[in-house]
């Protein structure tokens, strides 16, 4: 029971960083990035490929690191000045480019996947995905409440304004993409070492739309609320396989009932709470104490 | 100085500006007036860099501007708002007013991690005359409520006082009064003599007359994309083309 709760514990810290990544895109700056598990799935593949290649962690690190920042600045050059709209469909294609890539080329392992040293004690993995998660809330939070988060509000806001006030857009999207991508390539990293193999089925369009979910129930633009969504989504998606064990339910339904409960609570919040649980937070200034 | 030099601009089919000059000196305040659909908005939007136009050209002091690259001009030091107010309306007042400042050491991720103190010294600066501003504009009362709860008056001269951060050489205004109530009418036109004073190159589009006669030193009147008369506001009220094409017979 003690390993369970530190496998949970440890998969929501991962997913965290993935939260808080989206939200310095989304909830920062309005970007909808429909491909948030590509820098992921692209960490999580370097760390393979580097293992395979019999060299040590570190080197898959900075491989992950490097390339998930190389495909984001080419994902954004044809992003460029196109609205939100576009934006979507862009990454969303770009995700899954790379998931019938690696499916399809033999060298990626296939369908099979590939193997990945694993921590050989999970708390230890605990330790890393907590120290990662740690980091990753430490620059979100320092680019919240900084001038250049005040500015990436106002990007989100009206990206006309920011120009008028004589800041490029363009520019401090691309800033977001590579910090947003680094961090969750680093997510992918760690992931990969924890699982212990990686395949394409780990990366499809439904894990994006689980960050999403986590965002958009937890609060976008709020760090602590994309951490209590992520760990609210992650603890609905276990707990539900001890109900269907409980009720004798086929795992395809299992798996699909939970997607279609996902999907319930991004309806709900729409159109009830779309602040979220923890809403972004009004930044006052006292004038008093001055 | 302010020169637009026979520009032209089509859409499609439509020729919204047909060779339009004028020029705008420093300490002064011009106006621009004319029909609905003359061309007056859109020539806004050329001089601020939204639009490219198809010939002529656009200079300050004697140096041509970025056309189709606004966030080149405003750096330039020409600030422009919209009919309808642009704000980030999910900020405060403050916010809006901090971010008005376009030189701001916190906005490069590098000085953010690794010179924290030099940061929160210039944001400090910053803050300081963010306060000054919003008290010059009767605003200080509203600095921590959200920008999108401000009413439309009050949204005109926040949006001015976010340009006015960057210390901008030329101000274009795109229908200050409209939607105003009359009390802030006079405070905006205040505010544009003492901007006026500071040497700056004010333009506005208006159809509030009164506003025009009030604060214009020169008005240029637009019909169909053509300069069809300049001068004062009173040689614009008494001259004919301009009352059959824009302002009406008198009664």
């Amino acid at each position: 029971m003690l390993d369970f709760a530190i496998y949970c514990l440890t998969i929501i810290a991962v997913w965290s960083v993935l939260g808080l990544s989206l939200n310095i895109q989304f909830g920062l700056t309005g970007l909808v990035n429909f491909g948030q598990v590509l820098p992921f799935g692209l960490g999580a593949y370097a760390a393979a490929l580097a293992a395979q290649a019999g060299l040590p962690w570190p080197a898959g690190a900075a491989l992950g690191l490097v390339v998930a920042v190389a495909v984001s600045l080419m994902v954004l050059l044809p992003a460029r000045r196109l609205s939100q709209d576009y934006w979507a469909l862009i990454t969303l294609g770009a995700g899954e480019l790379f998931r019938l890539t690696a499916l399809n080329a033999p060298s990626l392992g296939g369908a099979d996947g590939l193997t990945v040293p694993r921590f050989a004690d999970p708390h230890l993995a605990l330790g890393a995905a907590l120290a990662l998660m740690a980091a990753a809330w430490l620059v979100s939070h320092r680019i919240s409440h900084s001038p250049f988060g005040r500015l990436l509000k106002v990007l989100r806001e009206d990206e006309v304004l920011a120009a008028t006030l004589g800041r490029n857009p363009v520019s401090y999207q691309r800033t977001v993409s590579i910090i947003a991508w680094a961090m969750a390539a680093a997510g992918g990293v760690l992931y990969a070492h924890i699982v212990g193999y990686v395949s394409p089925s780990s990366f499809t369009v439904t894990e994006t739309f689980i960050v999403w979910t986590a965002l958009i129930l937890g609060g976008p633009g709020n760090n602590l609320g994309v951490v209590v969504g992520a760990a609210a989504v992650q603890l609905l998606s276990v707990s539900s396989r001890f109900v269907a064990s409980w009720i004798d339910l086929p795992a395809d339904v299992l798996a699909n009932g939970r997607l279609a409960l996902f999907g319930l609570v991004l309806v709900l919040m729409f159109l009830f709470r779309p602040q979220g649980l923890v809403p972004e937070k009004k930044e006052v200034r006292d004038a008093q104490r001055r | 100085m302010l020169s637009v030099d026979k520009v032209s601009l089509s859409f499609g089919g439509f020729q919204a500006l047909r060779a339009v000059s004028l020029v705008a000196m420093p300490a002064s305040i011009t106006g621009i007036i004319g029909p609905n659909g003359s061309g007056k908005s859109t020539l806004l939007n050329v001089v601020a860099g939204v639009y490219v136009p198809d010939s002529g050209a656009v200079t300050l002091n004697g140096r041509p501007l970025a056309y189709g690259r606004p966030e080149q001009v405003a750096a330039a030091g020409i600030g422009r708002t919209f009919q309808v107010p642009r704000l980030a309306h999910r900020l405060t007042v403050f916010q809006n007013m901090m971010a008005g400042e376009r030189d701001q050491a916190g906005e490069g991720v590098f000085n953010l991690f690794l010179r924290p103190a030099a940061v929160s010294s210039r944001e400090a600066e910053i803050a300081g005359r963010a306060e000054a501003m919003l008290k010059r504009l009767g605003l200080a009362h509203k600095a921590n409520d959200y920008a999108g709860s401000l009413s439309g008056g009050q949204q005109k001269l926040l949006t001015m006082g976010m340009l006015l951060m960057s210390d901008p050489a030329v101000l274009l205004l795109d229908e200050p009064a409209a939607g105003v109530n009359p009390v802030l009418i006079e405070q905006q036109a205040a505010l544009l003599h003492e901007l006026k004073a500071e040497g700056r190159i004010v333009m506005l589009i208006e159809h509030n007359m009164e506003m025009i006669a009030n604060v214009c030193d020169r008005v240029f009147v637009l019909d169909a994309g053509e300069l069809i008369a300049a001068g004062t506001p009173a040689e614009i009220r008494a001259d004919e083309r301009v009352v059959r094409s824009y302002l009406g017979m008198p009664a």
